[in-house]
């Protein structure tokens, strides 16, 4: 068995008494990633009195998923009321959903109203984490910066951040123009354009629409379908924005309001209940009533049940896909050519471009960058077989380390910031525990983390997750580290509970 | 022995084609238009060649849903295109030899006839319903009737050098397609032989399939006797219907498959002209010559996929 030294190397000691140079400042907390996560945290960070705080971000502006992702129609899925912070709520939302460009003003709202903006260290890309158990400090390493110290690390890099090509055979062969829906190339004109569009996912149903609109053929090709259920979007009237600004209560009526109709959906999209047959039976209506072609009917039909993938929320992407100008292919693709996408039926689909809205690489196995903790334990390696944590937001032999949306924290029916809230709220507690109590580290034990994991594990057996589709919620071997099995409710419930004896404090 | 599927659907990935692989202009077109009475009899030939492969693709795509893992489900997936392919090559030979009517830059669908009709009918209303077992034992029989029967006898008849170059592709496919058939026709024999026979007699039952049989039966006596009008030896379907006797029928399980039993039986009553299955049969193909094309549903969507060009 792997023996862990709780003490920093020896030569790490020797060196550290003459080398010790009192200009090396630790930083209290630093935070990696100044997205939604990033910036919540910091800013209860410092509502719990803890401001000695850095945030290093590898962009030119805060906003992580929402500044990366403004591909024509981005969206989010879930009421802009509930797809907020409680503690910093916007009473200006102009729509039910709103547009990814409203959500990232909001952002900057954040770190500008929270004069956060000082604290961030822009193009400060993390290469690695390194613990120093003698010291109990973190030492993050930067790409071409001086490595930065720090007691406690925030892992707020977010886990749809690195987006990449999917490996299809030839595509390093096409000619034409390649775009991902993540990282959007705003000075491609698409009028006129033959256009492939490869995914039908959460991004592909907003894009499409859009792209209909301005280019002259838009080939769709589909793998899987999806689940489409209407989306209940309306623009905000002026009186209700006003209510919201003067009586902010008002406000959180509507929030606790949608946040109880998304915890009810639970029932359904989490576990296989009736419900469940009543959302598939939505689901084909609205499929019915919005597809009048058999056939196309067909090949959009799911072959899964509803929840064990992203159900998608939009009211565009079938009369979309009907226009003249677009095209559903649902043909295997072969490869991609030079002038475009060869399908298995044979034909070459020439295009001028093809967005891939193909997704994320989400770590399931592994670290976005190296993670070593107590005697330099690696938690790539660890995480190899599938990433476990405790409560979702700390692994036991990495101290003081603490992840925001970590392993078996993803909701599938509800708004991904009341957990990210509940995480926050939880990590603010553990720092604070650390420096009221001058402890060198907290760190979870073992048997805790491996207790909760396989409770964990066997709730998420008997979920819709876990009922045969393929999702990027699931490893390739079909092991399931990404969502919560259970009410929004009940994971708040777990957070809210910091249970000193599942920690060794040192 | 059992086939790996997951080693198959790696080797159908990694052996795809496109019709742009073949040079459609290549010399040779003039070796069938030069034959008036060869053209005549491929013209009528290639476009029942061309309906039943687009047939056979549907029923994968059926198939693709009742596949019992995702490898298989896969497969099904890819030999659902594959044999559009099949039917796109067979539309861009007759493009090649001038048997597309219309306008040459937009030529027009060759019409299926009745009973192909009825079959796309019954395909595009029942076929997703139908259980695995089912499809899974008849289309081998039909696989192996196109691949030992009218492909050779066409590649004899035929000499232009591009359709032997395409049927050389689309060989290399159908031989995986019946590796696969064979399989499944074999996994669909495990289990208690009581409780095959009694869940073999229920689809039997079944007014869906009932439907089905009686829209089935009547093509396959009009393809046979259209084909031996064209000049196939008939030694030439029952050598085929023959093999899928063997090969089905090699190890216990896939004798135990009751659909294998029911379709070799009845392949070998349609290869023989004296059987007394003919009587009916025949009779029905007459009846479906007087069937009312008004009673017929509007062709489905599906259909229009086909198209004899390399890029779109």
């Amino acid at each position: 068995m792997t023996q862990y030294l709780d003490k920093a190397p020896i030569a790490g000691r020797r060196s550290r008494k003459p080398a010790r140079p009192a200009a090396v400042k630790v930083v209290e907390v630093l935070i990696v990633g100044a997205g939604f996560a990033g910036l919540g945290s910091a800013i209860q960070l410092r509502r719990a009195g803890i401001n000695d705080i850095a945030i290093v971000e590898r962009g030119t502006e805060v906003g992580g998923t929402w500044r990366d992702n403004q591909y024509p129609g981005a969206a989010c899925d879930i009421p802009s009321n509930l797809y907020s912070f409680s503690f910093a709520q916007n009473p200006g939302w102009t729509r039910g959903y709103s547009g990814s460009r409203e959500i990232l003003a909001y952002i900057k709202g954040l770190a500008r109203d929270h004069d956060l903006l000082p604290l961030i260290r822009f193009q400060h890309n993390v290469e690695a984490l390194h613990f120093d158990g003698g010291e109990g400090v973190w030492t993050v390493t930067l790409t071409g910066r001086e490595p930065i110290k720090a007691r406690s690390v925030v892992m707020a890099q977010g886990p749809l951040s690195n987006a990449g090509f999917p490996s299809i055979r030839g595509i390093e062969t096409f000619q034409g123009k390649k775009i991902h829906s993540a990282r959007w190339d705003h000075a491609y004109d698409f009028s006129g354009k033959r256009v492939a569009v490869i995914g039908t996912g959460a991004s592909a149903v907003q894009i499409i629409p859009e792209l209909v609109k301005v280019a002259d053929k838009v080939k769709v090709f589909q793998r899987t379908p999806g689940w489409v259920l209407p989306r209940l979007d309306f623009q905000s009237p002026e009186w209700v924005m006003a209510l919201f600004a003067k009586l902010p209560v008002s406000q959180t009526a509507v929030r606790e309001a949608m946040y109880w109709i998304h915890e009810s959906m639970a029932l359904g999209m989490i576990w296989n209940t009736p419900m469940t047959r009543a959302l598939e039976i939505l689901g084909t209506r609205f499929r019915e009533a919005q597809v009048k072609d058999a056939w196309l009917r067909r090949q959009l039909t799911p072959d899964f049940r509803i929840g064990c993938k992203r159900v998608l929320m939009t009211n565009d992407y079938y009369p979309a896909l009907q226009k003249a100008n677009c095209e559903l292919i649902s043909w295997p693709i072969a490869n991609i050519s030079e002038k475009g996408i060869r399908s298995v039926e044979g034909l070459e689909h020439q295009v001028d471009c093809i967005v891939f809205a193909t997704g994320f690489e989400v770590s399931k196995n592994g670290t976005p960058f190296p993670v070593h903790g107590l005697g330099g334990r690696d938690l790539n390696a660890e995480w190899s077989g599938g990433a476990q944590a405790y409560k979702s937001v700390q692994v036991s032999g990495y101290p003081n380390l603490y992840f925001t949306f970590g392993p078996n924290s993803g909701p599938g029916h509800n708004s991904a910031l009341v957990y990210m809230e509940s995480q926050i709220d939880y990590i603010v507690r553990s720092i604070g525990k650390l420096a009221a109590g001058k402890l060198k580290y907290v760190d979870v034990r073992a048997d805790a983390q491996k207790a909760y994991n396989v409770d964990i594990q066997k709730r998420l057996a008997k979920t819709n997750w876990n009922s045969g589709c393929k999702s990027w919620y699931l490893s390739a071997d079909g092991f399931n580290s990404t969502m919560f099995p259970g009410f929004a409710t009940q994971f708040a419930r777990q957070m809210a509970e910091f249970r000193e004896r599942d920690y060794r404090l040192v | 022995m059992q086939l790996d599927t997951v080693k198959m659907l790696a080797k159908i990935k990694n052996t795809q084609w496109a019709l742009a692989d073949i040079d459609w202009e290549a010399p040779g077109a003039e070796l069938v238009t030069g034959d008036p009475e060869l053209y005549a009899k491929l013209k009528v030939f290639m476009a029942d060649l061309m309906w039943i492969e687009h047939v056979g693709a549907r029923a994968f795509a059926a198939m693709a849903r009742k596949a019992p893992d995702d490898t298989l489900a896969e497969i099904y997936r890819y030999f659902h295109a594959e044999e559009q392919r099949h039917a796109n090559v067979e539309m861009a030979l007759m493009k090649r030899w001038g048997m597309l009517e219309g306008d040459a830059d937009n030529p027009i669908l060759p019409e299926p006839n009745i009973n192909l009709r009825l079959v796309i009918d019954w395909l595009d209303t029942y076929s997703d319903e139908m259980p695995l077992e089912v499809l899974g034992s008849v289309i081998p029989s039909l696989e192996i009737a196109l691949d030992g029967a009218l492909c050779k006898f066409l590649l004899d008849t035929v000499k232009d050098p591009v359709c032997h170059a395409a049927f050389e592709k689309i060989n290399e496919d159908e031989a995986r397609h019946l590796g696969i058939g064979f399989h499944v026709l074999e996994v669909m024999g495990h289990g208690k032989l009581h409780q095959l026979l009694v869940k073999a007699a229920g689809n039997l039952l079944n007014p869906k399939l009932i439907i089905g049989i009686a829209a089935y039966l009547p093509l396959l006596n009009r393809m046979r006797d259209n084909l031996v009008k064209l000049g196939l030896k008939e030694e030439r379907l029952y050598e085929a219907m023959n093999k899928y006797k063997r090969i089905g029928g090699r190890t216990e399980q896939g004798r135990r498959n009751p659909w294998f039993q029911i379709i070799s039986h009845q392949s070998a009553m349609v290869v023989d002209r004296k059987s007394l299955y003919h009587v009916p049969v025949d009779a029905l193909v007459r009846l479906t010559d007087y069937y009312p094309r008004r009673w017929l549903k509007a062709t489905p969507t599906w259909v229009k996929g086909l198209t004899w060009k390399t890029a779109a």
